[in-house]
């Protein structure tokens, strides 16, 4: 039998991006091949042993409701499930796992090689091939060319990798891999421009050797339930804690006493690491005053001998390490099994690809996960799975699918991404998302579904059970604003009786249940309708129960969502020769031919724009219409 | 995709400053529809035909005050400098009435024209040609932070500073709720409500005597008041007549028969005032005379300054005794008046002795330039003040201001009763508004915020 040469799309990386990217791409019909440079570990996690948190756990659940595999693979081999956030409201409210590292990366890997028209492949890939600036195919270490339409790189940390740890350093990548020499060189020959980005990770410790019995126990939430829509009531019985302990002023005095060997200080790595997950010497620089810091001990999977320290992440160098971890409470006889270290590798320069995850550069380039600048298993997968619709919309001649802030996490994060220019890995948050009582996680599928099945990888079968559920809620928020209440006595007392104040004057069940201490059940009973074709499932109710709560703070947002969706469908670039366009200021004019942005809702975020520019701009883009209407 | 909806827009459009006149523009779809609610004109010709010249007054729908005498030219799309419909108001060159009549505007759907608008707009409907917009390219070329600060930095000074100073504890605030919002296991402090509705309180009070400040500007833009009072019969109506050039008082000579107060707006030396006539300070012999005593009372309260008017061509009476003893109670400018000049003086001479009078013939005219500078002097001196910065604050912030008012309310009424999350966005409204009043034009970033204060790992 011989090799396939040829492929529709290839996917370069089999971490979180590429296997959404290959699976998406094969899901939707074109011949794939997704190269890595190690089968063994597709889908690994190489640093925390979890999925989901808050604005994480919305883009998980969001990668669910498109057809992406993270969701489901997560739900089925997680060690433990816990809701985020519950007593701080409805939008900021997320759901968290932990993992089982080897069972996650099994069953990714099952799942891929079970796909229809997908190839899996090890190789290392050292060349891009284009012409016209158009991607032509890739040429791999061993001198084998393969051509393709489509190319998506989703390369990690792998390109040019360089480990850190303390004042030693080396080529290489996480779980002592080969770092990716060559493909860097050949994007740059090709006029793409590259950055250096950093991150760390913690020491991993031998799970035996720490007294866990004297630490604070976090269990997991049994009715948390997963982040597909399947799942969403599912209950796991059978979790595994984590444990919580702190630093102390033992601690602070061990990171002091190694500091000068902190790669911080001796400045043998790049400054731009994540902000927000410092490493345990760069939270003592910035905060010298603090002693007490946490540190999650975390197990990696339900056999695995290894605990994962959130919290003690660090580059410096072994000895170090074993002082500070013998300084903490519970971990004084800790066996470190694995030490922490940093990596240092080449990610893309800013303002380089569109936020379909294409090439601003080479057509027919796409790319995803940290070689874009950001950090997180999650945010690598939301951009592997855009880009692998992106590829297949675009060989099939379609529009391309732009995700909207105003419509899904998915979409801040692309139009993040696309306009990220900071020195440092990008990471998602609810306070990124403008917009997010609309992006409520228990609203992922109602806002992508249609999405998911128009773009091909959401079942028909699925589709409809998830149309429906929907029509269920939105239906019984219609009949509750439609049903109204008078004030009889009978309603009276029972409002009385539950504390939900008195009724004066005919209300609307929506109405009532605006009220404090209302809940469905008792808007319900206070109707009569408690009989027929009423919500029982504990998601709907709470969907319902929110949609109306919190109407009015959802129609402001509403309102500020219509004037950001209007400025996104309006793309760049546009007919800026044409001489009308000289209106404009000069400096936002020459920010426009850049091409660095996307739609005008980027330039007028980015403050490209006074309002009254706009309107004129607006009119301009709009003159024929703008006729139409004044006529 | 939508359709783009041009709004409409007001700005002044002489030289800011006192002048004779001053003329403000408002162009855009919404023109006269706006106009129709605050206009008022007496003629009978529809309004607006294109090309006219209307006179009428400008009036705040809410409460009927009247902001100014104007003259509005009326031209129709597409036959005006913008091309679209447009109206000229001229006013009263006070930079106190142009921005009550604007701020008017701006609650009635106009909004602040930025540096150039009207230009631009003309350009776009295709009323000038690129080479006339070159002639004014310094003003569009001008950069875009600088177009932005031009078109919302309407504040300077202490009032600014107070705002900003306002913002940044909220934003304290925010960034706390944030930051235990995104990262729930960051073991950050989470937000003491109890506290934070006592900031909340504390804010919202400073805010609203800010706010009440900012009316009280307005208040002063409608005018000073100025209260007529006297005996009835003493001439007060004629007075008032002659001031406002014009009858507006009934004039008889029964006594009584300005039984209400009213309330006119005039321009004396370049000041805006509303000139109260009151009923006339006698024993009332009926029950719509003593409603009328009382609202004079009022207007003797509310008003800055009190002309007093007494008969000189009678003796004096108990009711003249009465006024003389009201109007030496009080702790405000007062004017004497000794009406009726043409006529023989009987009014005893020591009834007035020690007391600066001004003799006046309200119905021949005599003495009034006297009268006027009196009372201009008064207002100058005493009532305009400190007025330039409150007024500049009133006109187009106002509305942001309220937004940020309410947001906060919401917050401060909500806490314990709403989510955090929800408390946050309110938070957010409300420094993002509070922003719009200053001109602050730089977005927040909470996050980072958030790196600076706390340390994040989780």
């Amino acid at each position: 039998m011989t090799q396939k040469r040829h492929y529709s799309v290839i996917v370069i990386g089999g971490g979180h991006a590429g296997c959404e990217a290959a699976l998406a791409s094969a899901r939707l019909g074109a011949d794939t091949l997704l190269v890595t440079m190690n089968i063994t570990t597709i889908a690994l996690m190489p640093c925390n042993p979890s999925i989901g948190g808050p604005g994480k756990g919305h883009l998980v659940r969001e990668i669910g409701a498109l057809g992406g595999e993270m969701a489901s693979c997560i739900d089925e081999t997680c060690v433990q499930m816990k809701w985020l956030n519950t007593s701080k409201g409805p939008a900021v409210r997320s759901r968290r796992a932990q993992a089982d590292k080897y069972l996650y990366r099994q069953r990714m890997i099952n799942t891929l090689f079970e796909q229809e028209n997908l190839d899996v492949r090890q190789g290392q890939v050292t060349e891009i091939i284009c012409s016209d600036n158009k991607i032509q195919g890739i040429k791999l270490e061993t001198g084998l060319t393969l051509l393709c339409e489509r190319l998506i790189i989703t390369s990690g940390t792998y390109l040019n990798a360089r480990i850190i740890l303390g004042r030693e350093s080396w080529d290489g990548a996480p779980q002592n891999q080969k770092a990716a020499i060559g493909l860097s060189a050949s994007l740059e020959e090709n006029g793409i421009r590259m950055r250096r980005l950093q991150t760390a990770t913690p020491p991993r410790v031998l799970k035996s050797s720490v007294d866990l019995s004297i630490l604070q126990e976090l269990p997991g939430d049994i009715d948390a339930g997963g982040f597909t829509w399947e799942d969403r009531l599912r209950r796991y019985e059978k979790q595994i804690s984590c444990f919580l302990t702190f630093t102390d002023e033992r601690s602070i005095a061990a990171v002091k006493r190694h500091m000068s060997e902190s790669p911080l200080v001796l400045a043998n790595i790049t400054n731009e690491g994540p902000k927000h997950c410092p490493s345990i010497d760069r939270k003592l620089l910035k905060f010298p005053d603090m002693v007490r810091h946490q540190i999650f001990v975390e197990p990696e999977g339900w056999k695995s001998q290894e605990l994962y320290l959130q919290g003690l992440t660090t580059g410096m160098p072994p000895v170090a390490q074993e002082d500070i971890v013998s300084s903490v409470v519970g971990l004084e006889n800790a066996v470190i099994l694995r030490y922490g270290y940093a990596i240092e590798y080449d990610a893309l320069a800013p303002g380089q690809f569109h936020k379909t995850m294409e090439s601003r550069i080479i057509k027919g380039l796409y790319t995803a996960g940290q070689i874009n600048g950001t950090s997180g298993y999650e945010e690598a997968a939301g951009q592997g799975l855009i880009a692998g619709i992106n590829a297949i919309l675009s060989l099939r001649g379609e529009a391309p699918y732009w995700p909207s802030r105003t419509r899904s996490y998915l979409g801040v994060l692309v139009d993040d991404l696309s306009t990220w220019s900071r020195n440092e890995p990008y990471r998602i948050t609810p306070g990124h998302a403008e917009y997010r009582l609309t992006l409520r996680d228990d609203s992922a599928e109602r806002r992508l579904i249609e999405d998911g099945y128009r773009i091909g990888l959401v079942s028909k079968e699925r589709y409809e059970k998830i149309f429906d559920w929907k029509k269920r809620i939105e239906d019984e928020i219609e009949a509750l604003d439609s049903l109204s209440l008078l004030p009889n006595s009978e309603a009276r007392e029972i409002m009385a009786n539950t504390g939900t104040g008195d009724l004066k004057k005919p209300a609307s069940g929506s109405e009532l249940l605006q009220r404090p201490g209302m809940t469905y059940k008792l808007v319900t009973e206070l109707l009569h309708k408690a009989k027929d074709s009423c919500l029982t499932a504990s998601d709907e109710i709470y969907a319902l129960e929110t949609e109306i709560k919190y109407r009015g703070y959802a129609d402001r947002e509403l309102e500020r969502i219509k004037q950001t969706a209007f400025l996104e469908g309006i793309r760049l670039p546009m007919e800026i020769n044409d001489e009308r366009m000289r209106i404009i200021n000069l400096e936002a004019l020459e920010i426009m031919k850049s091409e660095r942005y996307d739609d005008l809702s980027q330039m007028v975020r980015m403050n490209h724009f006074s309002k009254s520019e706009l309107a004129v701009l607006l009119a301009i883009l709009n003159g024929e219409e703008l006729e139409e209407e004044q006529a | 995709m939508s359709k783009l909806k041009i709004d409409t827009i007001a700005a002044l459009s002489t030289p800011a400053g006192r002048a004779a006149i001053s003329m403000i523009r408002v162009s855009g779809p919404d023109t006269f529809e706006i106009l129709k609610k605050v206009f008022k004109t007496g003629g009978k010709r529809a309004f607006p035909l294109h090309y006219s010249a209307y006179f009428g007054s400008i009036i705040e729908p809410e409460t009927g005050y009247v902001a100014d005498q104007v003259i509005v030219n009326t031209y129709l799309s597409p036959k005006s400098y913008t091309g679209e419909d447009l109206a000229e108001i001229s006013t009263h060159g006070n930079p106190v009435v142009v921005s009550k009549v604007l701020s008017i505007l701006f609650k009635n759907g106009a909004r602040q024209a930025e540096k150039g608008e009207f230009t631009r707009r003309a350009f776009l409907n295709g009323k000038m040609d690129l080479l006339e917009v070159e002639a004014l390219s310094q003003l569009l070329y001008a950069s875009s932070s600088t177009q932005a600060r031009l078109a919302l930095n309407q504040l300077d000074g202490l009032p600014s500073k107070f705002v900003a100073k306002i913002r940044e504890e909220l934003l304290n605030q925010l960034v706390q709720l944030e930051a235990s919002l995104n990262f729930p296991e960051d073991a950050i402090e989470s937000i003491d409500e109890n506290a934070l509705k006592v900031a909340l309180k504390k804010i919202l009070s400073e805010l609203e005597l800010f706010a009440d400040n900012a009316r009280n500007g307005s208040l002063i833009s409608e005018g000073l008041k100025v209260a007529i009072v006297g005996k009835p019969n003493a001439g007060k109506s004629s007075l008032m007549n002659y001031l406002l050039g014009r009858d507006r008082a009934i004039v008889t000579d029964i006594p009584g028969t300005t039984r209400d107060t009213l309330e006119e707006s005039l321009v004396i030396g370049n000041i805006p005032v509303k000139l109260i006539d009151t009923a006339g300070m006698r024993q009332a012999e009926n029950s719509i005379e003593a409603i009328g005593i009382e609202r004079t009372e009022k207007a003797i309260d509310s008003a800055f300054a009190v002309i007093g008017v007494f008969d000189g061509s009678k003796k004096a009476e108990d009711e003249d005794k009465a006024v003389l003893q009201r109007l030496k109670s009080l702790d405000k400018p007062v004017l004497i008046i000794q009406n009726k000049s043409d006529l023989p003086a009987l009014l005893e001479d020591e009834f007035l002795s020690g007391l600066k009078v001004i003799k006046v013939s309200a119905l021949k005219g005599e003495g009034m330039s006297e009268l006027i500078s009196a009372l201009t002097e008064y207002l100058k001196t005493d009532g305009i003040g400190s007025l330039e910065e409150m007024v500049l604050l009133g006109a187009s912030q106002t509305n942001a201001l309220d937004k940020a008012l309410s947001a906060l309310k919401r917050a401060e009424e909500g806490i314990g009763n709403i989510y955090q999350d929800m408390l946050a966005i309110d938070l957010e409204e409300a420094v993002r508004e509070l922003g719009r009043v200053n001109g602050e034009t730089v977005d927040v970033n909470t996050l980072d915020m958030i790196f600076e204060r706390f340390c994040i790992g989780k």
